[in-house]
């Protein structure tokens, strides 16, 4: 089971200051997106609105079709524009 | 900037015929750091341009009988350094001169030029009323001599009446100090500004003194810029001076008379009470340095 | 320059040395084109007429008079672009706000800045141009205006945008407002943590609008034709977004839109939008000429866009012993007139030097009757890092604790949990502040009136798209082609690394930046990621073509392709045959025509495994006691650059940063009128260091390699910007005992804070 956590602005969604890790069993980041839906509905309005998401550490740009581990840990953020 | 004509007169008497022909559409171009930058932002755009640089009594530098000095109007800030005896006996002229702008403004950048521009901020002007300086200014009833601080009326404004230009500027014969025993003197120049180079002063302050061989100062002028509509000569802050070995006393007194003189206004290079409070640190940094140069104890 | 760690299990030909770059004889000979250096036959010159208002709404614009001026070719409004309706706003993946750039292009209702673009003219000659703009009448009906963010927020300030309603908070406002969202970020319980302290510091911190500071203004030059194609000649950090923007704009497909890369001078950020490049083909649309248009200095202090102004207000707390246990900090930036200050990178970066249990950043996004601001290395970090890190150093400083110690003890490391979510990878954080512990400037003694600082930094680093070809000409030699602009020498590194993987000499690769229609796909120059990410790109291509040259290779000596590798510029036979000599990349190039023709390798990828920066700067200054003049005295930069491909461009990356850095916290400021006007739109009173301002920057690089990247590569452009603010601070407060909260630190306000102090 890959685990999400909520951070920052996102934590609004689950309707509670407190969120542990979610637990979701997905393959790849488009499994994840929907079953993740059913339980925070607007999620995936807000990713496709402008969320980067990291899996494991590793912030990936296009998504969609990234496997996720059966440990992975997977975070949203906001996605960032660079500078120089 | 287009559209102005180009005349580069050899006789100070065919540039005044010009001037009055032109009847205020002309103007007179020194090394044209101040005059060309401000046609190219629009704010001027004169019918006539008169380059003065080939008149030889605008151009040259001279020692005169008395022991003083005439410096052309249009003799830039790198000649200056370049005349030795000038740097020995006015270092602080030279060195208010040298701080305009980069190494290639200097290769132009005048005395004339920087008073006529009438920017109370003008480096120069505060070191030449320190030093006592006059100009000559030259026009169609002849020709006039005009203490520097009386040149510049307002921002951007002169004394100077149409068909008039200024010719040069006179020093007072200064005491050498070949004789160890005979007076002495010195000047300095310093200004503010938030950067190292390359800006506006924020203040700026002139200090010229004579000292008898006791070291004691017998003649003092002081000069700021930046702190007023116009560059001040501040005879108080002299005052607190002559009579005086320069003593931690007598440099207190003479920044806060500084201070004291100085009406500056608040703009977006520095505020009322900054100037006026630094108007004074200056004055005394300056008069230490003008102590030291004219051998005293500092 | 010192090297901290290195890979010693891979020795490298390229990497890591020095090569003169390829585009320098050009650019010191005057030679290299810039966007104003373009131009065309029949060409004319466009320009635009600007708002005198703050905020005023366009009652009506007549032109008539300057469309009838001989040598007038077009005159435009934004009635000539096409209205962007707010449900189309967005197209692909970016943040852009189609609706709103094309209103900052050119005002539609409203101007809502001073210099706010409200028409353009195209004619002749440039002053032709000028007087024509002098004779367009436009109503203004004058509104309220709005300029600092406090004063965006009061109940009664005036609305910028009817429709702007505050994203974030919940229950969704019903009334429009100027804060045009709201976002936080954190772990654990920030008010626990700070509960949990002995320590805490409560301060608020103010900075002002600054600009990049580019010595190139904006340029283009620009054709439409009557078949509706468009070329298009401009400097930019990317000239695939010149074309997706342009293409938006103006309603045309962006295969009708060709941009052609000039030399850029400098960009830092300024230059990942468009101002210029739409009306320029409107207007050339219009005329049937090629139109020209060049912002004056003052144009582009006026209308381009800064870093935000910012007001901070930060509570940080540690224990007795120096741990630090909770953080919150309230972040407003000022967007401009249209939505979209960093504060989202803002709220992400400041506590990430740090392992804080309980941690939150509260980022607010506002938007004021100023011009929009744009990207600026980092942006949105230096601000950020100057209350953090000023905060902490006061922490530290009452623990008694020196203050790389006390970041030492609170460095985030591998596996932390980082404050913006996930946990951290390979970084080089602790090797960065090792490095300045060790560096003996940090412990050389200072004179009289002078003082220490340091400071930390952090920065993600960007990845995203690129491509890359790599061709190879039948004398041997390569050329690499990509398409981003190369802004920090990124030319030369790209070489080097081809160079490396064909194990050939770099003088036989040459590197070119190519137009839209010729090479893939690649994002902005921007994110310090061309090195990282284009990179990338290059490395693929040039592993495409080794795979082919192993392939002729094999079917010149008749053997399976599997006992071929390349190694040191040539082809060798594994199986020791006997007499096959090894075959070079020009003894093969040049068979290339009899053995299956030219030879070129290509990619396009999104990278990821960015990895991430750190830097810690020491700064001491000498501060006049008298006059609250600060001189930087001496100045060292300390940065992992995961590998130095062209150690002198990172050590020039690293230098910049810290010269931006330290005009920031000294002299930098928009200064406006109460009217809205900005009152210094040029470098005499917009005070950037001169040369002489500054000393020698020592620089340090920390390599500690990104395992992802191939050659290790961290993106080395932007974190060095983030530490000089507070390192020049916290240095000013070593000197003088003042801690000053609101920048810059210029002479009047220093000299005020030693007197209040003295007082
Ligand atoms: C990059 C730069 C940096 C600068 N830095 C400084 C600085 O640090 N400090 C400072 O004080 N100034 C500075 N200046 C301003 C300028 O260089 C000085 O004021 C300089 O002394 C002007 O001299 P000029 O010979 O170039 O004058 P010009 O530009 O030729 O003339 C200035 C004005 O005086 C008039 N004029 C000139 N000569 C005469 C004359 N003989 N009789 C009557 N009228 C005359 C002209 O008509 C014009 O109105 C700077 C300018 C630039 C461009």
């Amino acid at each position: 089971m890959a685990r999400v956590i909520l951070t920052g602005s996102l934590r609004d969604l689950a309707q509670t200051k407190d969120t542990g890790p979610i637990e979701i069993d997905a393959a790849d980041v488009r499994e994840l997106l929907r079953k993740l839906e059913d339980r925070l509905p607007g999620i995936a309005k807000r990713v496709e609105d402008g969320l980067s998401i990291a899996i494991d550490g590793d912030i990936v740009a296009d998504p969609l079709l990234e496997p996720i581990g059966a440990d992975s840990e997977i975070h949203f953020l906001p996605s960032i524009q660079g500078g120089s | 900037m287009n559209g102005s004509g180009y005349e580069a007169p050899r006789t100070v008497e065919e540039t005044v015929t010009l001037l009055q022909q032109a009847n205020g559409a002309a103007r007179v171009l020194a090394g044209g750091t101040d005059l060309l930058a401000q046609m190219k932002m629009g704010m001027t755009s004169p019918a006539l341009l008169i380059d003065v640089k080939k008149i030889p009594e605008l151009a040259s530098i001279e020692q005169t009988a008395d022991g003083g000095f005439r410096i052309g109007a249009a003799v830039c800030g790198a000649a200056l350094a370049e005349h030795a005896a000038l740097v020995a006996a006015w270092p602080g002229i030279v060195e208010a001169a040298r701080l305009i702008g980069s190494e290639q403004i200097q290769g132009r950048a005048s005395l004339g030029g920087n008073l006529c521009n009438g920017s109370p901020a003008a480096d120069s002007v505060p070191a030449l009323i320190a030093a006592g300086a006059t100009c000559t200014i030259a026009g169609p009833g002849g020709t006039r001599s005009v203490a520097v601080e009386d040149v510049i009326t307002a921002p951007g404004k002169t004394c100077l009446a149409t068909g008039e230009l200024v010719v040069d500027f006179r020093l007072p014969p200064r005491p050498d100090g070949s004789d160890a025993r005979a007076a002495k003197a010195g000047d300095a120049y310093l200004r503010m500004i938030p950067r190292s180079e390359m800006d506006i002063a924020i203040v700026g302050a002139g200090v010229s003194l004579t000292l008898d061989e006791a070291g004691v100062c017998t003649a003092a002028r002081v000069g700021l810029g930046a702190v007023a509509a116009t560059p001040l000569r501040v005879d108080a802050a002299a005052a607190a001076l002559i009579g005086t070995t320069l003593d931690d006393a007598a440099l207190a007194a003479a920044g806060e008379a500084a201070s004291a003189a100085a009406r500056p206004i608040d703009d977006k290079r520095g505020t009322i009470a900054y100037r006026k409070q630094v108007a004074g640190v200056l004055t005394r940094r300056a008069a230490k340095i003008a102590l030291a140069r004219a051998g005293g104890n500092g | 320059m010192a090297t901290a760690e290195v890979d010693q299990q891979k020795k490298f030909k390229w990497i890591g040395t020095r090569p003169v770059r390829p585009d320098g004889l050009d650019k010191v000979r005057g030679r290299a084109n810039y966007g104003a250096d373009h131009a065309l036959p029949g060409m004319i010159w466009g320009k635009v007429l600007r708002s005198p208002h703050a905020h005023a709404r366009i009652v009506s614009i007549d032109t008539s008079k300057a469309e009838a001026m001989e040598g007038v070719h077009a005159v435009i409004t934004a009635a000539d672009l096409p209205e962007i309706l707010s449900e189309e706003s967005k197209i692909g993946e970016g943040p852009t706000n189609f609706r709103d750039l094309s209103h900052n292009v050119i005002a539609r209702e409203k101007a809502l800045y001073h210099g706010h673009a409200v028409a353009a003219v195209a004619a002749t000659t440039s002053a032709i141009a000028q007087q024509a703009l002098e004779a367009i009448q436009v109503e203004y009906e004058v509104l309220p205006h709005v300029l600092e963010g406090d004063d965006a927020q009061a109940p009664d300030a005036p609305i910028l945008h009817d429709d702007l309603f505050t994203k974030g908070v919940e229950p969704r406002p019903t009334r429009p407002s100027n804060v045009a969202s709201r976002t936080e970020m954190g772990r654990g319980d920030a008010e626990a943590g700070l509960a949990k302290a002995d320590h805490v510091i409560t301060r608020s911190f103010r900075t002002k609008a600054v600009h990049q500071g580019y010595i190139e203004p904006h340029a283009v030059v620009a054709t439409l034709g009557e078949d509706g194609r468009a070329t298009v000649w401009a400097s930019s950090q990317g000239h695939f977004m010149i074309r997706a923007y342009c293409a938006k704009l103006l309603g045309m497909d962006q295969s009708q839109i060709k941009v052609i890369p000039a030399e850029i001078g400098g960009g830092f950020g300024g230059k990942t939008t468009v101002y210029l490049e739409p009306l320029a083909i409107a207007l050339s649309g219009k005329a049937g000429r090629p139109v020209k248009m060049v912002m004056s200095r003052e144009e582009v202090f006026r209308a381009t866009g800064p870093a935000s102004a910012t007001r901070i207000e930060l509570r940080m707390g540690c224990t007795k012993d120096g741990k630090l246990t909770g953080a919150h900090a309230r972040l407003e930036y000022e967007a401009g007139a249209f939505p979209g200050s960093p504060v989202g990178a803002a709220v992400m970066t400041l506590f990430a030097p740090y392992d804080i249990d309980g941690c939150l950043a509260e980022g607010y996004d506002i938007v004021v009757n100023k011009c929009k601001v744009a990207a600026y290395r980092a942006p949105g970090a230096p601000m950020a890092a100057y209350a953090v890190e000023t905060v902490v150093d006061e922490l530290a400083e009452k623990c008694g604790i020196d203050p790389i110690e006390f970041r030492l003890q609170n460095a985030s490391r591998e596996g932390t949990q980082s404050a913006f979510g996930p946990k951290f990878k390979r970084i080089g954080n602790i090797e960065t502040l090792e490095a300045a512990k060790a560096h003996p400037h940090y412990s050389a003694p200072l004179g009289p009136n002078q003082g220490r600082g340091v400071a930390s930094g952090f920065w993600f680093n960007g990845g995203m798209q690129s491509s890359a070809t790599v061709q190879v000409a039948d004398d041997g030699t390569i050329c690499v082609v990509s398409g981003n602009p190369d802004i920090g020498g990124s030319r030369a590194s790209l070489a080097m690394m081809a160079a490396e993987e064909f194990g050939i000499d770099v003088k036989l690769v040459d590197p070119q930046i190519a137009d839209t229609s010729v090479v893939g796909f690649s994002d902005l120059t921007g994110g310090s990621r061309v090195t990282f990410a284009t990179g990338m790109a290059v490395v693929d291509a040039c592993r495409d073509v080794i795979r082919q040259l192993r392939e002729r290779a094999a079917s010149i000596w008749g053997i399976e392709v599997d006992a071929v590798k390349w190694s040191d510029g040539a082809a060798r036979a594994t199986n020791g045959d006997a007499g096959l000599e090894p075959l070079s990349l020009r003894d093969i190039a040049l068979k290339a025509a009899r053995t299956g023709g030219p030879i070129s390798g290509r990619a396009s990828l999104t990278a990821r495994g960015v990895g991430m920066a750190f830097a810690v700067h020491i700064c001491d200054v000498e501060v006049d006691p008298e006059t609250g003049k600060v001189d930087v005295v001496r100045y060292t930069t300390v940065q992992d650059a995961g590998r130095a491909i062209h150690p002198s461009y990172v050590e020039g990356q690293m230098q910049g940063g810290a010269a931006q850095g330290i005009g920031w916290a000294l002299n930098e400021e928009y200064i406006y009128d109460a009217d809205g006007k900005m009152e210094n739109p040029g470098f005499l009173d917009y005070r950037m260091p001169v040369a002489s301002d500054l000393p020698m920057i020592d620089t340090v690089i920390v390599e500690v390699p990104n395992p992802t990247h191939p050659y290790g590569v961290r993106g080395v452009g932007e974190v060095p910007i983030v530490p000089p603010i507070p390192a020049v601070v916290n240095a000013v407060h070593a000197a003088t005992g003042v801690r000053i909260t609101e920048l810059p630190l210029s002479p009047p306000r220093v000299l005020a804070a030693m007197d209040a102090r003295r007082n």
